[in-house]
């Protein structure tokens, strides 16, 4: 018992200190944003001067809504592809999986300059307009990669037996699909699509070839700014934070109320 | 099972489309020199050879690989344990801690970096604490330290992620069943949990590794410059020479010693995985 | 599943919520339609590189719409136009201008539909890239130079050795370098007396290892845009910038001083071109035009820092006491005969830029 308890405490400590290392930048930038001066290492002051210059320009306020519904879109198609393609994968000759698979490799391995340079003649090539479309187009080519390689690992842990036993039982190939093998690697899915967004969400150099039009993200923004904004961006990355806080906020606390509010009924 | 295998051919399509051609375009690139017109390109390996056979390309290649190979060695000994523990965690705790870990990766990464070079600076926070207990500012900005943090930092929530999601839902039976026949947790863990995340490490490996090997943005904002690596150099060919087939062939180089290390990687996987299954 | 779709559908709103808080008011675009074809203008330029209100008061004043892109450099841009992107006006450097001209992307500038060419000052006519104006139009020009911290460094100093005070070991550890091989080539070069476009093997070999022996004796740190933010809060010394981002260090920083050596520097201008393949090249002469209005020029010399083309402002800019009277960094000198500006070699580009590789991986 006092073992368990030990690694209990042990595991929490190593959660905190893990907490404060993740979060000691992002508080920093919270606080900066507030700064008076432009300094990051001088607090001189309490102000909003950041805030009145971000709200004031368009521009931002338009890359924070294209880099959500991008990176919305982009996660929501590559992890419902990506997962769909792994699964039929596992159950595929080994040529086409390792073709696929190494194909897989090489969005994640090439500089981002690379793709995005190969994306930007290939277009060119094709003579199409380049925008939000094409700029959508890139993000699920480069997501959906991330997508199979943390489902993957799941699938080949999986027991090859089930789906057999529930055909037997007269499941159709869909109901095994969605009531056996996703239920299963459901991990695998969420974590895919964490990472699917977090790259949608960060990319610069693929975005910045493949769109044209205005069509900014956060991203570009920061990188073309970079010489003299950089307190506003801290400013975007507060409302940023606040928005994802918020957003999750909602989502997890909505289910606890329901939770309690089935409780009083019974 | 043959129902299942159409539903990869999407992909394959999309894939030959949206990845292999584009692709094609660079190794195109990459053994033909500028100045060629796309009906009377000449065949030459100039390109490679000019990498190859320069000594100060060939060691930027390798700093570049072996500050990747550093940050996935300290990503996979940190991460393992902050993921075991929040595998203990109940479902919720779960939920919310993989939240938490990746949250900070939505914050853009320039921003988080300059977030970084204040904190390091001489008159930065980190600095003016180690004052308070009497230590003298200890140089941080601008050396190996800060660049290893940056790219640790930068990566490790995904190596988490990835032997999260191996650990979590983890057969309880099997640790139980190795309990029973009289393992002591030490045992139980290297021989039931160790092999059975290991796909989840190998994953990890491959969505830090990569990256990192052609990551160059963190060094050079953190390291001051003085750290050149492949990513520079071939994002210097494509922006700023426009040699890009230059910059073509050095990525077609760098990408076949990527491809070797991971599939070596992966046959040890393979293997550790066969012999834990016996 | 439900949790996921409500967590996207929130995300949505709320970011549609904060995007209408930006959006301004549109005005009218059928009169801009039917005076330039369409009510669009699409303008290319560096980031952070323009008046606070210029854009939205030309979109105001002629009822249209200006969609902007920015790019980090003029290689960048030229990588964009080689894929065949339409723009209505480019902003880029003096040198890339030569190259746009040779490779034929841009369209010859239509004079009478520019009226306000008269208030262009002197120092920027006849410039060598484009002598006869025929292609371009003047945005903003520069010097390159020395910001160091007055207290720390004695002014004497700096005025002796000008570019070599980079090698001057009393500072070693205590300067920024601009990771650029252009300009750094340039210091060598213009330290050793040479000119910064030499494409002679010899002079291009002692400037790498003037490069070299910097690197290997100073430990200087190589920055890009950081610098300006950096040397703002004084971190070290010494550090090479250009004007405009010198302006705005010396504004906040009153320890900084600025210099430009006497062995000559790099003058610079960016102007404002209409490539061949624009889609309202008549709203791009309106554009251009527009810049050149006194208010204009005010508020992008005012916001951004960088000289006037426009001669009354670039006057009052320079010897106002509210404005940068008192700051080193705004006016460029002209007529130096030591200073240069540089002309496109993309062959010595490739070298210059493989050789300062080699001097930054040196350990």
């Amino acid at each position: 018992m006092s073992e368990k308890k030990r690694r209990g405490v042990g595991g929490k400590i190593i959660l905190a200190l893990t907490l404060l290392f993740f979060y000691f930048p992002i508080f920093y930038i919270i606080l900066f944003s507030f700064n008076d001066s432009r300094s990051l290492t001088k607090f001189s002051g309490f102000s909003l001067r950041w805030y009145e210059k971000m709200f004031a320009d368009s521009t931002m306020m338009e890359a924070v809504f294209y880099t959500v519904a991008i990176a919305l879109i982009a996660t929501l198609v590559s992890t419902v592809v990506g997962t769909v393609t792994a699964i039929g994968l596992s159950k595929s000759s080994r040529v086409l999986t390792a073709f696929v698979e190494r194909v897989n490799d090489l969005p994640v391995m090439n500089p981002d300059i690379v793709t995005a340079i190969s994306l930007l003649m290939f277009f060119s090539v094709l003579s199409v307009r380049k925008g939000f479309l094409t700029m959508l187009l890139a993000h699920i080519m480069f997501c959906i990669p991330y997508v199979m390689l943390s489902v993957t690992p799941k699938l080949r842990s999986l027991d090859p037996n089930l789906i057999d036993a529930a055909m037997d039982l007269g499941a159709t190939p869909l109901q095994a699909l969605t009531r056996v093998i996703v239920p299963q690697i459901r991990p695998g899915i969420v974590s895919g699509a964490l990472i699917a967004f977090t790259m949608s969400f960060d990319d610069f150099v693929i975005s910045y070839f493949t769109t044209g039009n205005g069509v900014n993200n956060i991203s570009i923004l920061v990188y073309t700014m970079s010489k003299r904004v950089n307190p506003s961006i801290n400013a975007l990355s507060t409302i940023v934070i606040l928005l994802i806080t918020v957003t999750l906020g909602i989502v997890n606390i909505v289910p606890i109320l329901r939770e309690r509010k089935g409780k009083k009924k019974s | 099972m043959k129902q299942f295998r159409s539903m990869t051919y999407p992909y394959v399509l999309w894939i030959s489309v949206m990845i292999v051609a584009p692709m094609l375009l660079i190794v195109l690139y990459a053994f033909t020199t500028s100045g060629n017109d796309v009906l009377t390109f000449q065949f030459t390996l100039e390109n490679f050879k000019r990498f190859v056979t320069d000594s100060v390309f060939l060691a930027v290649l390798w700093r570049s690989l072996y500050i990747a190979v550093v940050t996935t060695v300290i990503c996979i000994l940190l991460g393992y344990p902050i993921a075991y523990a929040i595998a203990q965690l109940g479902d919720r705790g779960n939920t919310i801690m993989i939240l938490l870990i990746t949250m900070p990766t939505w914050v853009n990464m320039l921003v988080r970096t300059y977030a970084w070079m204040g904190i390091l600076q001489d008159e930065g926070v980190l600095n003016g604490f180690l004052g308070l207990l009497g230590i003298g500012p200890v140089p941080m900005i601008h050396t190996s330290f800060a660049v290893i943090l940056g790219m640790v930092y930068n990566f490790i929530p995904f190596m988490i992620l990835q032997i999260h999601t191996s650990l979590a839902k983890m057969d309880k039976n099997l640790l139980d069943a190795a309990n029973d026949l009289g393992a002591d947790p030490a045992h139980a863990f290297l021989r039931v949990t160790l092999p059975l995340s290991l796909p989840g490490v190998i994953s990890g490996i491959t969505l830090v590794f990569l990256p990192a090997v052609s990551s160059f943005f963190i060094p050079k904002l953190l390291g001051g410059g003085q750290y050149v690596l492949v990513g520079n150099i071939i994002e210097s060919q494509f922006l700023t020479s426009g040699d890009w087939n230059f910059g073509s062939a050095i990525s077609m180089i760098m990408a076949i010693i990527i491809m070797i290390s991971m599939y070596l990687t992966r046959k040890a996987d393979v293997s550790v995985a066969s012999n834990g299954k016996e | 599943m439900k949790k996921t779709i409500v967590l996207a559908l929130t995300a949505l709103l709320l970011t549609l919520a904060l995007a209408g808080c930006g959006k301004s008011g549109k005005a009218s675009e059928s009169d801009a339609v039917a005076k330039y074809g369409s009510s669009v203008l699409k303008i290319y330029l560096p980031g952070e590189y323009v008046g606070e209100h210029l854009i939205s008061n030309f979109e105001k004043q002629f009822g249209v719409k200006v969609i902007v892109e920015n790019f980090d450099s003029n290689e960048m841009m030229y990588t964009k136009l080689q894929a065949g992107d339409s723009y209505d006006v480019l902003i880029p450097s003096d040198y890339m201008i030569e190259r746009l001209i040779a490779g034929d992307y841009l369209q010859k500038l239509d004079k009478d539909l520019l009226t306000n060419l008269g208030n262009l000052d002197e120092a920027v006519i006849g410039l060598d890239y484009d002598p006869d104006g025929t292609w371009s139009v003047p945005y903003f020009w520069g010097s390159v130079g020395l910001v160091y911290n007055h207290d720390k460094v004695d002014p004497a100093v700096v005025e002796a050795q000008g570019w070599s005070v980079l090698r001057n070991t009393d500072y070693a550890g205590r300067i920024y370098i601009y990771d650029s091989e252009r300009d750094s080539f340039m210091m060598a070069f213009k330290a050793l007396g040479y000119s910064m476009n030499t494409d002679k093997t010899d002079e291009i070999n002692a400037a790498y290892e003037w490069l070299r022996e910097m690197n290997n004796t100073m430990a200087p740190i190589y920055v890009t845009d950081e610098v300006i933010d950096n040397m703002m809060n004084g971190y070290m010394d010494i550090a090479v910038v250009y004007s405009g981002d010198a302006t705005v260090i010396l504004d906040e920083n009153e320890d900084m001083s600025f210099f430009m050596p006497n062995e000559g520097t790099n003058i610079w201008c960016d102007a404002m071109v209409v490539p061949k393949n624009a889609e309202n090249p008549k709203l791009a002469h309106e554009f251009i035009n527009y810049v050149l209005t006194y208010d204009a020029s005010f508020d992008n010399s005012e916001t951004v820092g960088y000289a006037s083309p426009n001669a009354q402002v670039l006057k009052e800019m320079s010897t106002q006491e509210d404005l940068y009277a008192e700051n080193e960094a705004y006016l460029p000198r002209s007529g130096y005969e030591k200073d240069e500006m540089f002309h496109d070699n993309i062959v010595l580009q490739r070298e210059l830029s493989r050789l300062w590789i080699r001097v930054k991986a040196e350990k």
